[in-house]
């Protein structure tokens, strides 16, 4: 896989952005010029996120630095959370994930083969690991509901 | 990043999917939604040399390299949308935050199963978590979208968005009508997967318990903000590591040799 350094990052971020922008125009009531705030915060975010995952230490990936930062930003009471909670409402969530599935999409083109190969087993991993993952929530949730006498 | 031709190509993959639209329609008790991102995927993989031999190899390569870049976008969003409800969820029952530790039950289960079915390191990718978008922006970064990883994490993902809503509507009256669990406790675990899982999990357990329904959709949403925060920390710090170590002793039970080359962890 291909590391990018910090500039060719800004500028796929940027790329994608217009995408999610023109996406976000069709397929949502927001109008094009209205997100490009909420945009351009999300990049800043995501910019902040990637840089602090590559050159602090510790070793946490980039994604929960982009993904707390965001948190925290739109915290309330956090003197700028107003503001940005009212620039996020123009992007929405759908919109964004449109342009990185199509590249996803693209991309799995190369390894149809494998993807063939593991298909049903797939398929079959993952009803059992949803119901693995919602048993597992519900057993504990009974226990501590009960044990609190919430129930 | 200068493959114009791929970005050019997916804006056109964009329009159109954004043209065609959410389209959702009832089967049985469930609810079929079909969303932008889905038929972008689809064309995408239609664009293949198999098929429409649109793209190429590089083309390929470089949009799977992009794929960690780009999914940042969405996790910025991600934590957007998390942020302005931390609040509510920091004062909820405890039950609502330590359900998240079932998260690990994927683990126990899928780990086994995987590598009984053959898979080997597509079972990291796959079987660590539920594979929302998180976990495939964090697979992405460790390992790249374009490893076995990638290729296990991508394959839960897309069967989790195609098929995942209605699958998650009729587990919850599954077990509400056949398993002794109280409905707060299923509705707490609604929230393990993305919001329209839960939306149809709890839809179903509302329609079976109308008199409690405002409590259950309250646990069910403020379950999966949560999830959306804490299954990242989870998965990075729980759940990756217990994948690695099942898999390598997994390993060791089923082959006689430790995992060892491209089967053994980066």
């Amino acid at each position: 896989m291909k590391i990018y350094n910090m500039i060719e990052t800004l500028i796929i971020l940027v790329i994608v952005g217009i995408m999610s922008l023109i996406g976000n125009t069709i397929g949502s009531k927001n109008g094009f010029v209205e997100a490009i705030p909420g945009l351009l915060i999300l990049i800043a975010i995501a910019m902040a996120g990637i840089a602090m995952g590559r050159y602090l230490p510790g070793g946490i990936p980039g994604v929960a630095y982009v993904v707390t930062l965001g948190c925290i930003l739109t915290y309330p009471g956090i003197p700028c959370a107003d503001f940005i909670n009212a620039c996020m409402k123009k992007v929405g969530f759908l919109p964004l994930c449109t342009p990185i599935l199509a590249y996803a999409g693209v991309s799995i083109g190369k390894d149809l083969d494998a993807f063939a190969h593991s298909g049903w087993r797939i398929v079959v991993l993952s009803c059992v690991i949803f119901i693995g993952t919602y048993l597992g929530s519900a057993i504990i949730a009974q226990v501590i509901l009960k044990y609190l006498g919430q129930i | 990043m200068k493959n114009f031709k791929l970005h050019g190509i997916v804006l056109v993959l964009v329009i159109i999917a954004e043209l065609i639209g959410i389209h959702q329609f009832k089967v049985g008790v469930g609810v079929i939604v079909l969303l932008p991102m889905l038929y972008a995927l689809i064309f995408g993989i239609f664009l293949a040399p198999k098929f429409l031999n649109v793209v190429n190899k590089i083309d390929m390569q470089d949009a799977g390299s992009l794929l960690g870049i780009t999914l940042m976008l969405l996790m910025a969003r991600y934590g957007t949308l998390v942020g302005p409800t931390l609040p509510k969820i920091i004062s909820a029952s405890p039950a609502l935050i330590l359900q998240e530790f079932g998260n690990l039950g994927t683990v126990f289960l899928g780990v086994p199963l995987a590598m009984y079915f053959g898979l080997k390191r597509e079972t990291i990718g796959a079987a660590h978590s539920i594979a929302r978008e998180p976990n495939v922006a964090l697979i992405a970064e460790r390992y790249g979208l374009d490893s076995a990883e990638g290729r296990g994490v991508m394959g839960v993902y897309i069967s989790g968005t195609v098929f995942g809503t209605i699958f998650f509507g009729l587990m919850a009256s599954m077990a509400a009508a056949y398993l002794p669990f109280h409905p707060y406790a299923l509705a707490m675990a609604s929230g393990v997967g993305s919001a329209s899982m839960m939306t149809a999990a709890v839809g179903s357990l509302s329609a079976m318990y109308p008199q409690m329904s405002d409590q259950l959709v309250a646990f069910g949403a403020a379950s999966n903000m949560l999830s959306g925060l804490d299954g990242l920390y989870m998965a990075i710090w729980l759940a990756l590591p217990l994948t690695e170590r099942m898999y390598k002793y997994i390993y060791k039970f089923k082959y006689g040799v430790y995992p060892t080359g491209e089967d053994a962890a980066k």
